[in-house]
């Protein structure tokens, strides 16, 4: 029996709560306070879960406690951390009927490398549901837990697509945004999709973009082009080494490969791009292109 | 959520006073509208506690919501400390009160109060009063307890009794004597009669005793990853679980596996009685808080011989062990919190006794089936004034006469209705140490025949004829339901529309084969 509501709703500037976006502010309880907290994205199979998995190594090493969130339905994030595909969040979620309150830590973290917890969100069946819920009741779990009281370093790492909510949800918790990239034109034209997306998160939250890592390249000549006219900053550059692929397929990080030469110089930059970010980075507000001019830029018109 | 007559817990800020209450020098400002008091009269009517609980409630009313509240959390928070002085405050809301969103967490540390205070996040829409407990007693672990060195002799903390526990003030005793029988003091129990200083030193001690996983699990887990004390999984409820108890103990604190001191232990007295059998194969319905249903559920089986025929929980957070352990008596369990599902499973069960909580004693009054109260929600006669624990040997002891009583006062009921209308026995014969055997007025007598005369029933087409229903009250109270239903379910299967006295017998016959 409430009354007639005559007021009528509020109109909002158009993309004040993000790109067309309507969706609430985040749930205060739901805020990840204690911990650093990153979110690493880039266009699919441009080495995300390799990023966040090594990174997650490097922190660790570092000797902070580190917990890496999958958030891809395809639920590999973590699995050269553990050595296997773990049941994800909603897996186990779904054997006790939604009744969260059922389950322990225990029951969907699982130590990894060097103490790394490892979660993987899952998802939905490709081409239903939302993975932001999948997301959403991930950190609710980890909250409910206290998992993350006792955590220095979040890790994120983020399906490729810019369109899904969980692709957003992450950013709701995310202090700095890291964007995966490699040296062509598709994968910097994702990158600058991705810095758009992030961007008009950052009105409503306190996400800020850390920078890129150009990963699987040779050179970063069209990284460093792109970064210098948007004014964005590259943080990393890792090379297209074969000893990176053949440490997936043992389910390893590369901390745990054999130190040839180039392994070691690899573990380096990885360490070094984690005390980068664990020191802190200057927030940045990159200027996205409009499509035309980065192709344009890119010379492929 | 629904909207229930009854509920088995409380809102989470009630777990919150269960813990403050049971503390000493702990005070919690609990931003409450007036209404929310109520919960003061658990502790002092129910558990008859010589005190109120040391709770200040801010007793915003509607007015207040027109001004500013938070002022008003802000100046309860300080007339509180000033007043009671405590060593350190918790805050939070009560389900009402969450809803205006105050947060009392920043106001109170936006005051520079001079002692902790430690601020509540209990979901009150979500979660329960068990749930409120937990959390409540791991962040007061969180926020006061300190890196410590150990203690050079073994020594252990018992975790979990609250105030208005189930038993919780006699197990802590009891379990206290039998790990001082294994060479192990205690160290600190909390939160029962705990201060924030005894928190400090949790550390100290070697291992935790998780008395009642409902209440300290989360703490348990935390002291566990934080300051490397394992903790025991086992609860002592029950014979069996005693000796797997101490065992788990010994392993735990490197002690020699020797004999167990058991001898307070009576059971084995019962079980060597020439008459110990005519208990055996009671169908008992089993329903509690998950802890104290399971370990129902494994004195039933193993130690008294009954069969268990139901099993089940209200708390959620403990379905999954209690789901395994009725899988494992072949049994689905019932994992609700309303008590009307509780009642409906009962009806159809028609057990001989209900091992549950003050909610399946009504259930059971109502059901003419007799109960034993295992578990919280507690009420009055659950604070007995004599040493009545659940745990270790002598709580074995009294978990037997507290099951056994009601089966044997059960048969002797049946006895008083079987003779109910014997000429010697009948209601108005007077007593017999008396002389005098002189029925009293026949007169009454008539107009009790008159009303006594059972109008014939008709239930789903079928008529209880009146000889029937009189022949159907002399067959034990306990079985009479499922009498009743068997004889009904013949005589559909027989065609027959009223049931006499013959096809009672029939159905009797029927059945027997």
């Amino acid at each position: 029996m409430s009354p007639l509501d005559l007021d009528t709703p509020p109109v909002l500037p158009r993309g004040a709560d993000g790109e067309g976006s309507v969706q609430v502010q985040l749930d205060p309880s739901m805020k990840i306070d204690t911990a650093k907290v990153f979110a690493v994205y880039g266009k699919g199979g441009i080495g995300k879960s390799t990023t966040s998995s090594n990174l997650s190594a490097a922190f660790s090493k570092l000797g902070h406690r580190v917990l890496q969130i999958g958030c891809d339905p395809k639920h590999d994030s973590t699995f050269t951390l553990t050595g296997r595909l773990v049941p994800t969040v909603i897996d186990t979620l779904k054997e006790v009927d939604f009744h969260s309150e059922e389950l322990r830590p225990e029951d969907y973290v699982y130590e990894g490398f060097n103490g790394v917890k490892c979660v993987e969100a899952g998802g939905p069946p490709a081409g239903t549901g939302c993975g932001g819920y999948v997301v959403g009741q991930t950190v609710k779990l980890l909250k409910q837990h206290h998992l993350l009281d006792d955590t220095d370093v979040v890790i994120f790492d983020v399906l490729g697509d810019v369109v899904c909510g969980g692709f957003a949800a992450p950013l709701q918790h995310a202090d700095r945004a890291l964007i995966v990239t490699a040296n062509d034109f598709d994968s910097i034209y994702a990158m600058n999709r991705i810095i758009q997306a992030v961007q008009a998160k950052s009105k409503n939250y306190n996400v800020r973009l850390a920078g890129c890592v150009a990963n699987r390249s040779k050179d970063t000549d069209e990284v460093d082009r792109y970064c210098k006219t948007v004014g964005f900053n590259r943080l990393a550059h890792l090379p297209d080494l074969d000893a990176i692929r053949r440490s997936r397929l043992k389910k390893k990080t590369l901390f745990e490969m054999d130190p040839d030469e180039d392994i070691v110089a690899v573990q380096k930059e990885y360490m070094r791009l984690a005390e980068v970010l664990w020191n802190g980075t200057e927030p940045m507000a990159p200027e996205s292109l409009p499509d035309r001019e980065i192709f344009e830029l890119l010379g492929f018109d | 959520m629904k909207l229930t007559v009854w509920t088995y817990e409380g809102p989470p800020h009630v777990g919150a006073m269960r813990v403050a209450t049971a503390m000493k020098g702990l005070h919690y400002v609990l931003h409450a509208p007036q209404g929310d008091t109520y919960a003061d009269l658990l502790f002092t009517m129910i558990e008859r506690r010589d005190h109120r609980p040391p709770v200040s409630y801010t007793t915003f009313q509607a007015r207040d919501l027109g001004s500013d509240t938070a002022t008003l959390f802000k100046e309860s928070c300080k007339d509180a400390f000033d007043r009671f002085q405590p060593e350190a405050i918790i805050v939070g809301a009560s389900c009402t009160a969450e809803l205006i969103q105050d947060d009392p967490g920043g106001l109170s540390e936006s005051m520079g109060l001079p002692v902790p205070v430690i601020p509540l996040e209990l979901p009150s829409y979500q979660r329960k009063e068990n749930f409120g407990a937990s959390e409540t007693f791991y962040e007061i672990c969180r926020a006061l307890s300190a890196p410590v060195e150990r203690t050079p002799e073994i020594t252990c903390n018992i975790l979990g009794p609250t105030a208005l526990g189930f038993r919780h003030r006699d197990d802590v005793v009891e379990l206290s004597s039998i790990l001082e029988s294994l060479g192990i003091a205690v160290n600190v129990v909390a939160p029962l009669d705990a201060t924030p200083a005894d928190i400090q030193r949790l550390g100290v001690a070697h291992f935790n005793v998780m008395l009642y996983p409902e209440t300290c699990e989360t703490a348990c887990r935390w002291l566990e990853r934080e300051y490397k004390q394992p903790f025991t999984k086992t609860v002592p409820i029950g014979v069996g679980a005693t000796r797997d108890f101490i065992a788990e103990v010994k392993a735990i604190a490197g002690l020699p596996d020797t004999v167990v001191d058991d001898s307070r232990l009576r059971l084995p007295w019962y079980s060597r009685s020439v008459d110990s059998t005519y208990l055996t194969g009671k169908r008992v319905f089993i329903f509690g808080d998950g802890t104290h249903a399971i370990a129902a559920a494994r004195i039933a089986k193993e130690e008294m011989g009954f069969e268990v025929v139901g099993l089940g929980c209200y708390n959620r957070e403990f379905a999954r062990p209690v789901r395994a352990c009725a899988k494992e008596l072949g049994l689905e369990a019932l994992i609700t919190d309303d008590y009307l599902e509780v009642e409906a499973a009962i009806e159809a069960l028609q057990p001989e006794m209900i091992l549950g909580t003050q909610m399946e004693r009504h259930i059971g009054k109502r059901l003419g089936i007799p109960c034993a109260v295992i578990s919280a929600p507690v009420h009055v006669q659950d604070f007995p004034a004599r040493f009545s624990p659940q745990v270790g040997w002598e709580g074995a002891n009294v978990i037997f006469d507290t099951w056994v009583h009601p089966l044997v006062m059960g048969l002797e009921e049946h006895l008083l209705h079987m003779f109910r209308e014997d000429f010697e026995f009948h209601d108005d014969a007077g007593a017999s140490h008396h002389g005098s055997h002189t029925p009293a007025a026949q007169k009454r007598r008539v107009v009790e025949e008159k009303t006594d005369t059972p109008e014939p029933v008709i239930k789903d087409g079928v008529t209880w004829l009146a000889g029937a229903e009189k022949e159907l009250r002399k067959i034990p109270f306990f079985v009479r339901g499922k009498a009743r239903r068997n004889t009904e379910k013949f005589a559909v299967e027989q065609g027959v529309t009223s049931i006499s006295i013959e096809t009672l017998y029939e159905a009797k016959a029927h059945y027997a084969r």
